[in-house]
């Protein structure tokens, strides 16, 4: 595996590889090795750790009542009343409960995973080449207990001379992947990890897995919230199946011109089909009943067909002229990529319990097809003299057709030198082992958009529409709401880089210094814009933003003495960033990117990538809340207010590596600070009456919110405890959840045992290693409430830092491996 | 060496040759989707997004047009809150914004676009402005300064961020829109039989902008009576819905549905409620539509217990909850009403006025027949306002056949009920704009507007104890969505500038006190 950093790797693989590369060579059976096994076996297990720390005091129900009655069906409301020795509640199945608090509930209700992973890998290889055959087969039990994923890999990689000159070498892999009822997240309707998180907390759990449908078939209602279903019942009757079958890989021809000359071609496919179907379970609550002589409920069925395929043709000269070193590349490629979407929904069914399309009433077919190509031509120049002193020069074109065509073609060079100074020059202290500088400076090119973003188009409904005389007439109209963009050019990135590595005293300190500085041009989003325009967001190019920083790594080796030694390797990485210039006009001063329930990110002119907003109460000059003097209930600050960024500055981890003999131990602490983000989440434990927060004024039964009124006198307005902490959800107040986003985490711990030396090279065990690693191991410090801050649904760049449905708990996972060589 | 040299070089320009972006512009080209349709077609999807197109959408209607007129609530806060409590929700109260602006305007605004400089699509360019007008009105009487001139212009224009226009300018542009769009339709065209609500009837279409050109000068009945007259008396001119034939009308389908009664069948079921001033009104008055406006699943303690066996639509039985509680202090009224849960309260009829397929009225021939009532009262037109009532008030009862045939009122009934609200003038305005008022049930936009412009029926304040409305007594406006305060808020600003703050007392240029 080679990790090319930044933009420098750009020039041999093009715009995908704007955020850096990391290539990873698969085995193609080498060279002379002869025949060989190697088997390797790990498994682990995934504990759902749980972040939350709910209120137990006051139970189920709403309104300061617990539910003594069948109805109210308050299921997801903790506003009732205390716990109290030998108080019972009547649920929605009529029985009478206990009234006490069901803890642990995430501990109770998720499974503990497990990730089983065997590999058998056989190669031979002679003077000719050699070939490598691996199976693999992975079978995993997510925490979710319905959810079920497998894998199986054949993957075969050979190398071989067909003559002297001509070598043919490939890589072919195909995938079987089989997904079961992949968890339901970031939504309401049949999400188990949304009811988990927001459940009463004194609804014992029996009663939902003892309820979960009426005698006709219908959902067993649990909660007047309709949409919050009954976990079991949406384990039970609600499924999705995701199968993905997926060729891929390549195959290379080399002639050897000369011994200092060749010329390769090489076609590399991806392909693959994903068949999905999901449904909505017959008689499920939240739909209308279907018309006379049907069911209701809904199934999907999709096909989508992908196609990449790249094909390249590359000449490579590589001569030595004494002390000087060239090394010459040239080549083309061509990219294309196809998906085909085809997707069927039908609703209310003729026979329940039969989900297929036919079986449907309503029908909707959608078929979409997307296609893209980009073409390059490259070519990298690499001058060394004397083995410590390097440049290399590259140079990239790329034709992107996503583009408008006046746009469609980009440029872009990299030019990277280095000296191995402690090589270079005499006469250096006998402390320093190794020194090398090195200074970069690249540029990379890419098309961050779908195609067909340059146009608006329609859609005619599926479905007819009768005219007053009873004809079916077509309905159809534009079917987006981005406004597309003609004009939209590549995205640009000039990165420059210097550093320094050194190593000292005897190799025992290593230090790597690397300062960049990066300028991002004209990314592409869609930005939000007034949706009285009719539409809610417009694709632009965005300006400029700088990103700079320093990174720096210590290896340091303070131990080591005959069998043992003690290393750390510790790393940090300090990133500012600041927006330039933005959008569509120069007076454009901000974007927004992400908005919802009040939470928004947006980018803004001179401060950093990613500021977070939200809605906070109103207060007064002297800074109390001020409170509605008839409702009693907070009033909001009609202007969005900037509470940070939610990009983190500082981003590390120190890893203790001890080593005897064959035995290692490690440990990685890692961390990221300096960032903001908005606990959303929050909200809900809140508004459900699980949130701590919702405790004061319960004993007296209603709050007096702290602060002041609109007259500047102390607010004395009594408001109910449920109305008033619900109140910041319609209103969109996120101020409360605002928090420190950075943690520090024991991230892994490894103990690793090489047996190697106890086998005979000529027996049949030549090898053995085994290893026990746990990920995750401990939250050493947060500041989120009732979350891991890493937990956040939506991690992608466009909704960094905002969170508002409770998803999956994180997982601890414990596991072993074993590697056997033959 | 040269011979490999030159190998390499003629490489290269081989390389260079095939690397440039020929057929790119095929490729980016998409085969599935076309870059235009059919105006009329566009203008249907208009008409059809105009009722909503998800039950989500309708809250703004269950929450805050419904309850502000005391015809439907919900006991329920959080998500639900609005009118019920009077107090702000800013998702229900930006649905009518959202849906309108981003379904409707889309569309609509598409279509005159594409047809305004095109004699072949003469009539949809008429209709599309007639429709256009229809629903910018509905925007402006909700909101009060809204983007008008430059909305909907985001791709034809690239306007991302439109600016406020005052509600003066959008209804002079509205009633000059309809004036020429009426006068402009050729019945020598084909008729473009494609429309959905029409079938390219051009006189119909006539009516409709006359009818809603009516309806527009009618708003203005206080702030500016000698537009509003002389409109009346050119939307009268120009000749207005005949009978209820002539009715806009969106015909909902069991694929297409009725999404009001699509939410209230399911997601809603068990939440909303007829309201005691509606239902006392009806009951009171041995109004005939009672029965088909109501079902009271007598004796229900709980949702579950809301079954077919239990429902009963007579009128008797009806009760209707009363305005100002909540799902918990609901429970005080139990024993003085009568019922035995909140659940118990009458409900509206999903078997008739809110089948999944139960047709919306957009403007109908009863509704004009009352505001002609009120125009004559007010002399701007000849004729005897006791015979335009009555024929607004019949053109309603009859009307209740189109829901179901089982909604059909007996000649006799209607007889009997039209004699029992003999017209007396002096409590003329009254009487109009009551039967208004039941005249455009379940359409909330239209409902709340005439009701808060004619200050009829006399209903009383919502008691809620939690009401943020501090100055009025009602729900005045509906506050702007939280969106443009994100990306639009040096416009936003300036209408409130100009408006009053962004609350929802503030009162529109319309609806002076």
């Amino acid at each position: 595996m080679t990790v090319l950093k930044g933009a420098t790797a750009a020039a041999l693989y093009g715009s995908r590889a704007k955020d850096g590369v990391v290539m990873i060579t698969t085995k193609s059976g080498g060279r002379n090795k002869g025949f060989g096994v190697d088997y390797n076996m790990n498994f682990t297990t995934d504990t759902p750790l749980d972040f939350t720390d709910y209120q137990y005091e006051y139970g189920q129900g709403e309104g300061g009542k617990r539910p003594t009655t069948p109805n109210p069906t308050s299921g997801v409301w903790s506003f009732g009343e205390k716990f109290q020795p030998g108080m019972t509640q009547i649920l929605f199945d009529n029985k009478t409960y206990p009234y006490e608090p069901v803890y642990n509930r995430i501990r109770k209700f998720y499974d503990i995973g497990t990730n089983l992973n065997n590999t058998l890998t056989v190669s031979n290889s002679g003077v000719n080449g050699g070939f490598s055959l691996s199976l693999s087969n992975a079978i995993n039990h997510g925490i979710m207990p319905n959810n079920k994923f497998d894998r199986k890999i054949i993957n075969l990689g050979f190398s071989q001379n067909i003559t002297d000159k001509l070598v043919a070498s490939g890589n072919v892999n195909y995938s079987l992947e089989k997904n079961i009822n992949p968890p339901q997240l970031n939504t309401q309707d049949v999400s188990v990890a949304t009811v988990i998180g927001t459940l009463a907390n004194s609804m014992p759990f029996d009663a939902l897995r003892d309820n979960t449908v009426l005698p006709n078939g219908d959902e067993f209602v649990f909660s007047r919230f309709l949409v919050r279903n009954n976990p079991y019942y949406s384990m039970a009757y609600k499924f999705e199946n995701v199968n993905r079958n997926r060729i891929f890989g390549n195959i290379a021809l080399k002639y050897n011109i000369t011994d200092w000359l060749y010329v390769q071609g090489r076609i590399a496919e991806d392909f693959y089909v994903r068949n999905q179907e999901y449904n909505i379970p017959n008689g499920y609550a939240p739909i209308a009943k279907a018309p006379t002589g049907f069911v209701n409920g809904s199934y999907t069925q999709d096909i989508r067909q992908n196609i990449e395929r790249n094909l390249d043709l590359i000449i490579g000269a590589n001569r030595n002229f004494g002390k000087i070193g060239i090394d010459f590349t040239f080549g083309g490629n061509q990219r294309y990529a196809r998906i085909d979407y085809n997707s069927v929904t039908v609703q209310d069914f003729v026979q329940p319990g039969l989900y297929t399309v036919m079986n449907g009433r309503i029908k909707d077919p959608l078929y979409s097809l997307s296609e893209k190509k980009i073409n390059s031509l490259f070519g990298a120049a690499t001058i060394s003299y004397k083995d410590f002193l390097y440049l290399n020069l590259t140079a990239r074109n790329d034709w992107f057709s996503t583009l408008a065509p006046a746009n469609r073609s980009i440029l872009y060079p990299s030019v990277t030198s280095s000296f191995v100074f402690s090589q270079a020059l005499d006469n250096l202290p006998s402390w320093l082992n190794f020194g090398k500088l090195r200074a970069a400076y690249a540029q990379v090119g890419s098309d961050n958009v779908n195609p067909y973003s340059n146009a608006l188009f329609y859609a005619v409904d599926n479905n007819p529409f009768p005219n007053p005389s009873g004809l079916s007439v077509p309905v159809g109209g534009i079917n987006t709401s981005v406004v597309p963009n003609t004009n939209l050019r590549p995205l640009r990135i000039k990165e420059a880089e210097v550093g320094l590595e050194l190593k000292v005293f005897d190799n025992k300190l290593g230090l790597d210094f690397a300062y960049y500085h990066k300028i991002t041009e004209d990314q592409i989003l869609a930005a939000q814009i007034s949706n009285a325009t009719s539409y809610n967001s417009k694709l632009i190019n965005v300006g400029r933003s700088k990103n700079e920083g320093i990174e720096l790594a210590v290896l340091f080796s303070p131990i080591k003495k005959g069998d043992f030694s003690w290393d750390i390797n510790a790393n940090v990485a300090y990133n500012t960033s600041k927006v330039l210039q933005l959008g569509l006009t120069a007076s454009d001063t901000i974007i927004t990117v992400a908005s919802g329930g009040g939470r928004n990110l947006t980018q803004v002119v001179g401060k950093p990538i990613g500021q977070l907003y939200t809605f906070m109460y109103l207060r007064d000059s002297q800074g109390n809340k001020v409170f509605d003097q008839k409702s009693g209930l907070p009033l909001r600050n009609n202007v969005l207010q900037n509470v940070g960024s939610a990009l983190p500055r500082y981003v590390g981890g120190i890893t203790n590596t001890f080593t005897y003999k064959n035995i290692s131990l490690s440990a990685l602490i890692d961390f990221k600070l300096g960032h903001k983000m908005i606990a959303g989440r929050n909200t809900n434990f809140q508004r459900h009456g699980l949130s701590k927060r919702t405790l004061p004024g319960r004993d007296v039964g209603y709050v007096i919110g702290e602060g002041v009124n609109p007259n500047g006198e102390v607010n004395k307005t009594q408001v109910a405890v449920q109305p008033f902490y619900e109140a910041i959800n319609p209103l969109g107040i996120n101020e409360d959840w605002v928090s420190n986003a950075g943690f520090w985490k024991l991230r892994q711990l490894t103990l690793s045992y090489d047996a190697t030396k106890h086998f005979s090279k000529k027996g049949f065990v030549k090898g053995l290693r085994v290893s026990a690693v746990a990920n995750n191991v401990l939250m050493i410090k947060k500041w989120t409430e009732n979350m891991d801050p890493e937990e956040a649904l939506v991690s992608s760049d466009n909704a960094v830092g905002l969170d508002f449905w409770p998803g999956l708990p994180p997982t601890r996972s414990v596991g072993f491996n074993l590697n056997f060589k033959f | 060496m040269r011979i490999y040299l030159k190998f390499l070089l003629g490489t290269m320009l081989v390389l260079s040759a095939l690397s440039c972006d020929k057929g790119f512009d095929e490729v980016n080209t998409n085969k599935i989707n076309p870059t235009s349709l059919a105006p009329s077609l566009i203008l249907n999807k208009a008409i059809i997004s105009t009722t909503y197109l998800d039950g989500g959408s309708t809250l703004g209607m269950l929450s805050y047009n419904f309850g502000i007129v005391q015809q439907i609530i919900t006991p329920y806060g959080s998500s639900l809150s609005g009118a019920n409590y009077n107090q702000l929700n800013n998702g229900n109260a930006a649905a009518v914004w959202n849906n309108f602006y981003q379904n409707v305007l889309k569309q609509v605004v598409a279509a005159v676009d594409q047809t305004k400089d095109k004699p072949s699509e003469n009539n949809t360019y008429q209709s599309a402005r007639i429709w256009k007008a229809y629903s910018f009105m509905i925007l402006t009487d909700n909101y009060g300064d809204i983007p008008y001139f430059e909305a909907g212009k985001g791709y034809i224009d690239q306007v991302v961020a439109p600016k406020y226009d005052a509600q003066q300018a959008i209804y002079k542009d509205i009633l000059k829109e309809l004036e020429e769009a009426t006068a402009g339709f050729k019945t020598s065209d084909p008729p473009v039989v494609t429309d959905i609500l029409y079938g390219g009837n051009v006189a119909r279409w006539k009516k409709l902008g006359y009818s809603l050109m009516l309806r527009a000068a009618m708003r203005l009945t206080k702030v500016d009576p000698a537009t509003a007259e002389a409109f009346v008396k050119k939307a009268v001119a120009g000749g207005l819905f005949e009978s209820n034939d002539d009715n806009s009308i969106i015909r909902h389908t069991s694929i297409y549905n009725n999404y009001i009664a699509n939410h209230l069948a399911a997601r809603e079921k068990t939440n909303y409620y007829l309201a005691e001033p509606f239902v006392d009104y009806l009951k009171s008055n041995n109004d005939p539509r009672l029965s088909i406006f109501a079902v009271r699943h007598v004796g229900a303690k709980g949702g579950q217990e809301q079954t077919a066996a239990r429902a009963n639509s007579d009128p008797k039985v009806q009760i209707g909850m009363p305005m100002g509680y909540n799902d918990v202090s609901i429970s005080a009224t139990f024993a003085q009403k009568g019922v035995v849960s909140l659940w118990d309260y009458s409900q509206p009829n999903l078997n008739t006025v809110l089948k999944l397929d139960a047709p919306e009225f957009h403007v109908t021939y009863a509704q004009t027949q009352l505001l002609l009532a009120e125009a004559a009262l007010r002399k701007w037109i000849p004729g005897d306002p006791a015979t335009y009532y009555e024929k607004g008030i019949r053109a309603n009862l009859e009307q209740m056949a189109l829901y179901d045939a089982k909604a059909t009122i007996s000649e006799e009934a209607i007889k009997t009920y039209i004699a029992s609200q003999a017209f007396v003038a002096s409590k003329g305005f009254d009487q109009i704009n009551t039967q208004y008022w039941v005249a455009t049930f379940l359409d909330g936009n239209e409902s709340v507007a005439n009701f808060k412009r004619s200050g009829f029926p006399a209903l009383k304040r919502n008691p809620y104890p939690g009401s943020e409305l501090k100055n009025e007594d009602f729900i005045r406006r509906l506050p702007y969505p939280d969106g443009e305060i994100v990306v639009n808020s040096a416009n936003m600003n300036e209408a409130v500038k100009r408006q009053g703050p962004n609350d929802m007392e503030s009162r529109i240029w319309w609806d002076k006190k």
